[in-house]
């Protein structure tokens, strides 16, 4: 865990780990510091019930002394240890979900607001095992605090009372039970790599269920069903042989843990019997010894525990310092500025004048790698409500021209404004609502169709949201589906087809009434059939409005007034598409790339206009 | 101590089911019953070992300690060490041998499931979502690997342990016994009653945690959508608030837990008092003498936590069972595709007549009486829209699904009496996409043919043209592809796909035609590659490109599952019906 935490490098002091949960704890010190008061009593309960069997046993058995008091006694001090226990408990794992449930907010709230580059480059299992099962070592960590510290009041009341009953049979006692706390602390320390490999072989096999699943085709066409179960039984042998060597460990360890105690006991027959037998210790004092002993097995085995969460509490707590630690490379400005107004008071009320100065960018490797800038000198201006299409091969930067406008990344070089505004000189919200993009890959969130078009507007009535949805050629779709607006998308809801999922989006984009609209137009995962009519709900949306049209294939450049070809990071030529189309055999050969699938699609359309029926 | 019961499904089988699902894994169980019995062994013996202590004790007390007779002390001590070290061996070995047994089960529920699965055809697949079928692999295994390694032995050492106890008890006095375990009743209503109730509300929190989590990935995979539309603040608002509801549920779940831990620890010390109080009236009355009663102090203390365990080990089998039944009902699925015993020809005609589909559980059809005759060497492209069926015809004549009227035939035999080896090295499906899997490149092809040398590996590649590209790598054909073969590009990974047709030679091939295109260069290559794999052969194309088109032999147009045309691409414009207007459709959209 260490060399994991030190291969990735981060830009503060190792101590801050400590510091994180130090300051989330003293919050709640309170509580944590009522949940060890109550471990105390529980203590008190613990202690005496020993104490009062060697009374009941010496005054009322063998004196025959009032027996039923001390019976009494006992059922009392196990009504406190009961009532204590119950409340140590409850108090413990609260004040840890607590602590998970704040800490996992903030971890949220500081991953939503970091810059696009950031999570380009983390994977969000990653992350999602940040606030998962790294908060959850925190909070087994959290648990053991009251625990433990009336765990060791206790140890060390026993030990006096013990010490002062009899020092050599305590002695005797009690010499074997620290080797329980370290049996139990090396237990944890050799089980867990163990328990570890377990889980790495079961990711193998997870991984090769995965692939025979999802290659079924390939293994079913070539018959290669043999090869498959061949590396599964491989993999299953795997986690046989680690999971028996992960229960050789506890062979090893937990029966000795069991073991330890019984030694202390014999000794105190022997030893003990023999006091007894002399006179020098009465057999309540003998018995007493049994129970307490047997009293301590638990507290100790918990607190090699605690010693191995806390390790991995540690460990746990440095990976989500690593994510809180980075800040967001793309902020708000001090002062920002705003947008000046045209039609009304509103961010999104406006011109829509845009305008990339001398623009150089380029996207940071990953391993540090040749990445050359992906735009070098790129200047484009747009007039309010005029529209352009960006038409390049793959990897020109087309997309990339959206990224900079909405400040997922900052350019390296030049500027970006909006209607004379320098776009860092906005807040990021303002700026945000000013341009609506509707992505390449469009996501939907798991939620209605009504929430995933109002998402720029929670508040947004049921006639905006209709009248977006109509805009975007969404609503009769829509309409037929089981609860109409109220249906639940995403991925464990109705799913859509691409190019309704397309609409919804574009009915997105719609309902935020940006000033300025860019559309990275990924039809390739649409229909060919309905492609035409996602191009004629965009049209509707760009009327009026100043659109950037990202061009993945041809149908949709003729949507724009000019054409934009982008090559080497800069514009190359600009002009209406046939102006372009005749002189320039550049966009003709980009056009040429982008014919293939296209032209199967136009084909697709005729057929549909000549009668024949597309089958879904 | 903190493990919530390993609770693996919300939908649980009653009692009767629970009961023949075990019985079946018992019997599945059968070749590891030395071991099982060898474990039981062991666990009886540790348990032994466990209650002996507390009886000697009491023996030593009365006969040594209370009597002065220190002879009977030593050997009290004595035989106190000799059940102790029997006890630690035996607990050892009962580990292991439980685990043996458990793992070796596990073992072989994996593979027998997996080879199962494996056996069944492409409908089977299509009927169960991926993300099932992997996690009755490996989630559901795993939660009963939880049963195996823990819960079974806990299990049973904890009925061992109580019968052994309580045999114990009444053997030294059965009045003391009937006053100890008073406060059994309680104990035991309020298990049943903390099992039912945490097991509600671990199904809570469980579902709460799953909401969680997917709001949580929602909110990191749609970041990019979230900033854009400056929505961060809602979304933040809308996971506090599903946090918070996850941090209810587990304070009640807490809840649930506190009191019923509180009322073990205090009947535990309540059974202690009783003990004292009633043994020491019988003692007064010589019924019994006084390290009997020092014995059972000792023995409850043991007692009490297997009691508890049985009514958390009770979820856990319940839960296993669940996950086990699941797995039986993939084990009961029997494969629709089987082979028959007749070896194909090595060449032949490729006779579709009048053939008929439907996906199992669905109405519409999706082919209707189609028949087209495929000529050796033949190439026919399958041209029509979206969802008219060519696809599907195609699968058929690789025989992935069964036509549900008529029949397909190979050089005149029908593809239902051949064996499945032979089909496969007749007929090759080679799918839009190259798939990759763990492994090499080599690996990779080698999966069409296992134990194919890397000469014959490097033929196959060579054949297609592709051998040069791929010796560039650092490491050649053994160079690692990486998870889903991301080191290559996804020309280079459809090039791997094509190899692997290559390398088992077949007569026959099915290609779907990528529709995504991809970078002009790699295409140039690819279409070479393919070019090369179709000579000679017999091909049947699903085609969307109008290039592929022309330089098939015949064109058979499918729509809306039926075929509308077959013909030369000459005939079919001359013909003047639909492939003319997608023909004409076609030029015209050509740039000019």
């Amino acid at each position: 865990m260490s060399d994991r935490a030190s291969t990735t490098a981060t830009t503060k002091p190792v101590s801050s780990k400590w510091g994180l949960l130090w300051l989330t704890l003293r919050a709640q010190r309170r509580n944590l510091i009522i949940g060890t008061l109550i471990g105390l009593l529980w203590t008190i309960g613990k202690v005496a019930s020993p104490l009062l069997i060697r009374l009941g046993i010496d005054r009322g058995i063998r004196e025959d002394d009032r027996l039923w008091l001390w019976a009494g006694l006992i059922a009392a001090a196990g009504l406190v240890a009961g009532t204590f226990t119950a409340f140590r408990r409850f108090y413990a794992f609260r004040e840890a979900r607590w602590t998970e449930t704040r800490l996992r907010e903030r971890l949220f709230s500081h991953i939503m607001s970091l810059h696009i580059g950031y999570h380009d480059r983390a994977q969000t299992g990653q992350l999602m095992s940040r606030s998962s099962s790294d908060l959850n070592s925190i909070q087994m960590f959290v648990v053991m605090i009251p625990i433990t510290l009336s765990n060791m009041a206790m140890i060390a009341s026993v030990v006096v009372i013990l010490f002062v009953t009899d020092w050599f049979l305590a002695l005797l006692a009690l010499i074997s039970l620290p080797l329980i706390q370290v049996l139990g602390a090396r237990f944890s320390s050799a089980i867990h790599p163990a328990m570890l490999s377990v889980q790495a072989e079961q990711a193998e096999l997870a991984t090769v269920v995965e692939e025979s699943v999802g290659g079924v085709r390939v293994i079913k066409g070539f018959g290669a069903e043999r090869v498959q179960s061949a590396k599964l039984e491989l993999a299953a042998d795997d986690i046989r042989r680690e999971s028996i060597a992960a229960a050789r460990i506890r062979a090893v360890y937990l029966p000795a843990m069991e073991l330890l105690p019984q030694v202390g006991l014999v000794a105190v027959l022997w030893f003990g019997g023999n006091r007894v037998i002399d006179g020098d210790l009465t057999l309540g004092g003998l018995v007493q010894f049994n129970v307490f002993v047997a009293l301590l097995v638990t507290p100790l085995r918990m607190i090699g525990m605690t010693i191995a969460f806390a390790q991995r509490a540690a460990a746990a707590l440095q990976r989500i310092n690593e994510v809180l630690d980075v800040d967001s490379q793309v902020r708000d400005p001090d002062r920002p500025t705003t947008l000046p107004t045209g039609k009304g008071d509103r961010p999104t009320d406006g011109f829509g004048a845009v305008s990339f100065r001398d623009v150089t960018f380029g996207y940071e490797a990953p391993d540090a790698a040749d990445a050359g800038p992906v735009l070098a000198g790129f200047t484009l201006d747009m007039a309010p409500g005029e529209s352009v299409a960006i038409v390049g091969a793959t990897g020109s930067g087309k997309s990339t021209v959206a990224r900079l406008l909405v400040r997922f990344y900052d350019v390296h070089a030049g500027s970006v404004s909006i209607d004379g505004v320098d776009i860092r000189e906005l807040s990021l919200h303002d700026l945000r609502r000013a341009v609506g993009i509707v992505f390449e890959d469009t996501l939907l969130f798991h939620d209605t169709v009504r929430a995933n078009i109002a998402f720029a507007d929670p508040e947004a009535d049921g006639a905006t949201i209709e009248r977006a949805a109509r805009l975007a050629g969404a609503h009769d779709f829509v309409m037929g589906l089981p609860d109409a607006y109220d249906t639940m998308l995403g991925e464990r809801g109705f799913s859509l087809s691409g190019g309704q999922r397309q609409r919804i989006a574009i009915a997105r984009a719609i309902l935020a009434d940006p000033r300025i609209l860019v559309l990275d137009d990924a039809t390739s995962a649409v229909d060919p059939s309905k492609e035409h009519e996602i191009r004629s709900a965009m049209s509707t949306v760009m009327d009026g409005r100043t659109t950037i049209v990202i061009a993945h294939r041809p149908g949709t450049i003729a949507l724009a007034d000019t054409v934009v070809l982008l090559d080497g990071g800069r514009v190359v030529a600009s002009g209406p598409h046939d102006r372009l189309l005749a002189s320039e055999p550049r966009y003709r050969d980009v056009l040429a790339a982008m014919e293939s699938p296209s032209g199967a699609d136009a084909a697709d359309d005729v057929i549909g206009a000549v009668g024949v029926v597309a089958g879904d | 101590m903190f493990r919530v019961g390993g609770v693996a499904d919300d939908d649980k089988l009653d009692k009767d089911q629970t009961r023949a699902v075990l019985r079946r894994a018992i019997r599945m169980a059968a070749p590891f019953r030395r071991t099982i019995l060898a474990a039981l062994g062991f666990v009886l013996l540790s348990t032994l070992g466990l209650l002996l202590g507390p009886v000697i004790v009491g023996y030593g007390i009365d006969n040594g300690i209370v009597a002065n007779d220190r002879t009977v002390l030593r050997n009290a001590v004595l035989a106190y060490v000799v059940v102790v070290v029997i006890g630690y061996l035996a607990a050892r070995q009962q580990y292991i041998f439980v685990n043996r047994a458990g793992e070796g089960f596990l073992q072989s529920l994996r593979v027998r499931t997996f080879d199962h699965i494996q056996k069944q055809s492409l409908g089977f697949f299509d009927r169960y979502q991926s993300g099932v079928l992997i996690s009755r692999m490996t989630a559901d295994i795993e939660s009963m690997g939880e049963l195996v390694q823990w819960g079974l032995l806990q299990l049973i050492a904890a009925v061992f342990l109580i019968v052994i106890a309580l045999g114990l008890m009444l053997a030294m006095s059965w009045q003391l016994t009937i006053g100890a375990l008073l406060v059994m009743p309680v104990i035991i209503i309020g298990s049943r009653k903390f099992q039912r109730d945490s097991n509600e509300a671990y199904l809570e929190v469980r579902e709460r945690v799953g909401q969680n989590l997917s709001e949580l990935q929602e909110g990191i995979s749609g970041v990019r959508v979230i900033q854009a539309y400056a929505q961060e603040g809602q979304q933040t608002r809308q996971f506090v608030s599903s946090n918070r509801s996850l941090y209810r549920s587990h304070v009640r779940s807490i809840r649930v837990s506190t009191w019923y831990f509180g009322l073990v620890e205090a009947m535990g010390i309540f059974a202690t008092a009783i003990t004292i109080g009633v043994g020491g009236w019988l003692v007064g009355m010589d019924a019994i003498e006084i390290g009997t009663v020092v014995a059972f102090v000792l023995l409850l203390s043991q007692l009490f936590e297997p009691v508890q365990q049985l009514s958390q080990l009770y979820n856990t089998v319940q839960s296993s069972a669940a996950a086990l039944d699941k797995l039986f009902t993939i084990l009961d699925t029997q494969p629709e595709v089987e082979g028959g015993p007749l070896d194909l020809p090595e060449r032949g005609e490729l006779v579709v007549d009048g053939i008929g589909f439907a996906y199992p559980n669905t109405e519409a059809s999706v082919l209707r009486d189609v028949t087209i005759t495929v000529g050796d060497g033949e190439r026919l492209a399958l041209v029509g829209p979206t969802g008219a069926g060519k696809s599907t015809l195609a699968k058929l004549m690789a025989r992935l699904y069964d036509p549900t009227v008529g029949a397909i035939s190979f050089g005149g035999v029908d593809l239902r009496d051949a064996t499945l080896d032979s089909l496969r090295q007749r007929v090759v499906v080679v799918p839009q996409e190259g798939f990759l899997f763990g492994g090499s490149i080599a690996d990779n092809v080698r999966i069409a043919k296992a134990g194919a040398t890397d000469d014959e590996l490097r033929e196959a590649l060579d054949a297609i043209g592709a051998l040069d590209r791929f010796e560039e790598f650092e490491d050649g054909i053994h160079t690692e592809v990486r998870e889903r073969g991301s080191r290559l590009s996804a020309g280079e990974r459809q090039l791997v796909s094509l190899a692997r047709a290559a390398l088992v030679d077949p007569a026959v091939l099915v290609l779907d035609e990528a529709t995504s295109s991809l970078d002009p260069g790699t295409e140039l290559i690819v279409e070479a590659a393919l070019e090369k794999l179709m000579t000679g052969r017999t091909t049947i194309v699903v085609a969307h490109r109008l290039s592929t088109i022309r330089t098939a032999d015949r064109i058979a147009v499918i729509d809306a599952g039926e075929l509308a045309e077959l013909g030369t691409h000459d005939e079919l414009v001359a013909q003047g019906g639909r492939y003319a207007a997608l023909s004409s459709a076609w030029q015209q959209s050509l740039p000019t």
